[in-house]
């Protein structure tokens, strides 16, 4: 690895800097990802511009409307800690826990966690099935952009070149409205799930969302479409492999996966709905 | 890993072998491909490159074709190639053999039986990742054809 | 490769020292500095055996770029005993319960451990599971280590 380390401490400077290096720079939040790829050999950036010191996105702050709004650059710790996280949704708080070991949460962010995109990783299912968007940051200023959507392939976002996620905003849910993360995996507790399930009963609305089926994390539609149309939660699991599309890996095999994210995805729906 | 495509094309299967066999030109519908040059009687010099997230890679190598049988519609192309940035490497061979296919129109159905092994650091990226990505370039390759082949 | 001077503070001592963009934090701390308690497991942040406090936070010293250390302190297991050599009631846990055999994974436990007991002075059970699954063991099967916590955690028995 041989590369030129920037440290802005604004965010204008990093989109400039950014800008002005293009695709052979590469930004680093915590580092948890990059180092690894870097030192893989199979990300070879000619310029790092570490994101630490853009202390602007770095709060937890919740609107008047009541949105939940998360600083791309806060750790998976801080908020899984979090009283406003936690109060706006315990489930969330409890999902940013289960990433890893301590250690990585403490260095890795939410912002990077996202942009790694990752099909297993555990936030994205749980932010999706809370209707989850990011405020992307450019040049040219500012768009939203749906989290349902945002993951486009294993590893690759929407995020244009050059752009860089300001934060995570999360509606507000209703009353009585209930939310779980199943993150199952027979492995270590340290690992990524072999097959995990959000789902979110709010305001007689129901999202499902699962993690490690498919190239992306997605929305389980099919599901989501069949509760909606009355079925049984028994009945309605059965449409999930009909959004899903596993691999065979060292996690298990398609089949396995299609199998759990059927059992899965029913115990979540019973943990929201029942 | 082996993989398996099928696509028809609205063209006669002499049209649509005289153009495959054309390996520079057809190769131009392959996604990410920079470049297939003729170096020698069936042998060709290719570059190529593919993305996976933020990991950039880029093929350089050999092609040859073999076992071409003009008159089955069939022959095997053998490949083998290096990403000198991350020393790993690429082989991979893929049988094309075409079938005349039914209709009112002149239509051919091109069959592609890949097998694809990637050796060194890009092994890292794991065997199912890779083999999603491959199968994405050659179903996207399929679909180019087949805009093309009309 | 751009070159940075890093300020920093290293079991409580001032440190400077040039370090070139892409160094991390073990390879600085083992090779440069001396401080050869850290141990280099994995190198890919699984296994604990580098595990190090920065600003109190427990990270993984092979995953932590040492342009980030700027400014910080960081502990290692080299800083857990006293000054004058005598061991923290932590260290003295382990000796008594058996929380080690070959001692390779033990500073990364240790500097666990510590950042546990400092976050959760009396830490239930499920909570020492929960935090210490990162630091692996291949000698102990975890109930020595489990019972040096316990007994540094106050649950003395």
């Amino acid at each position: 690895m041989s590369y030129d380390f920037h440290a802005p401490t604004a965010l204008a400077e990093a989109l400039e800097l950014a800008a002005a290096y293009g695709e052979d720079a590469h930004f680093m939040a915590g580092g948890t990802s990059l180092v690894l790829l870097m030192g893989q050999g199979l990300v070879r950036p000619g310029h790092v511009v570490g994101l630490r010191g853009l202390t602007e996105l770095r709060g937890i702050t919740k609107d008047a409307d009541g949105t939940l709004r998360i600083g791309a650059l806060v750790t998976h710790r801080e908020a899984e800690r979090s009283p406003e996280v936690r109060a706006h949704c315990t489930a969330l708080g409890d999902t940013f826990g289960h990433v890893a070991t301590v250690r990585i949460r403490n260095q890795a962010t939410l912002g990077g966690n996202l942009v790694h995109a990752d099909p297993a990783q555990d936030p994205p299912p749980m932010l999706l099935a809370l209707d989850a968007s990011l405020s992307v940051a450019s040049r040219s200023g500012e768009r939203s952009v749906a989290l349902d959507g945002f993951f486009t392939d294993t590893f690759a976002t929407a995020l244009e070149p050059g752009e860089i996620v300001r934060e995570i905003r999360v509606p507000p849910l209703a009353t009585g409205a209930r939310a779980c993360y199943l993150k199952f995996l027979p492995r270590t507790a340290d690992d990524y799930a072999t097959v995990s399930v959000a789902a979110v009963a709010s305001g007689g609305i129901v999202r499902v969302a699962l993690g490690g089926v498919g190239p992306t994390p997605l929305r389980a539609r099919a599901v989501e479409r069949a509760i909606a149309s009355g079925a049984a939660i028994g009945d309605a699991v059965a449409a999930v492999v009909d959004d899903i599309d596993p691999l065979d890996d060292g996690r298990g095999s398609a089949a396995y996966k299609r199998t759990m994210a059927r059992v899965w995805t029913a115990r979540a729906l019973r943990e929201v709905l029942g | 890993m082996k993989l398996e495509h099928r696509v028809t094309v609205a063209a006669a299967p002499d049209r649509v072998w005289a153009y495959l066999m054309d390996l520079p030109l057809a190769a131009r519908q392959i996604p990410g491909i920079e470049s297939v040059e003729l170096v020698g009687t069936n042998q060709y010099r290719g570059r190529l490159r593919v993305q996976i997230g933020p990991v950039r890679l880029a093929f350089e190598g050999d092609i040859s074709l073999e076992e071409r049988d003009d008159h089955a519609k069939t022959a095997t192309l053998r490949g083998e190639g290096a990403d000198r940035a991350s020393g790993g490497g690429v082989r991979a061979s893929v049988r094309i053999a075409l079938d005349p296919a039914d209709g009112p129109t002149a239509a051919t159905e091109i069959a592609l039986s890949t097998d694809v092994q990637l050796g060194g650091r890009i092994a890292e990226l794991g065997q199912p990742l890779i083999k999603r990505k491959a199968d994405q370039v050659l179903q996207a390759f399929g679909e180019n054809l087949k805009r093309e082949l009309t | 490769m751009s070159v940075h001077r890093i300020r920093f503070t290293l079991n409580g001592e001032p440190r400077e020292v040039t370090a070139s963009a892409d160094r991390l934090l073990v390879d600085l701390l083992r090779d440069d500095l001396g401080a050869t308690g850290t141990k280099k497991g994995c190198a890919v942040g699984v296994c604990g055996s580098c595990s190090v406090l920065v600003n109190g936070e427990l990270v993984s010293a092979c995953l932590y770029p040492v342009v980030y250390v700027d400014g910080a302190a960081v502990t290692t297991v080299e800083g857990l005993a006293s000054p004058d050599g005598s061991l923290a009631p932590l260290q003295e846990a382990f000796i008594v319960h058996g929380g080690f055999q070959c001692g390779i994974c033990t500073p990364g436990q240790l500097v666990a451990a510590t950042a546990l007991l400092a976050e959760r002075p009396r830490p239930s059970e499920r909570d020492i599971s929960r935090w210490m699954m990162g630091n692996i063991c291949r000698c102990t099967g975890y109930a020595g280590i489990r019972q040096a916590i316990r007994a540094a955690g106050g649950d003395r028995p």
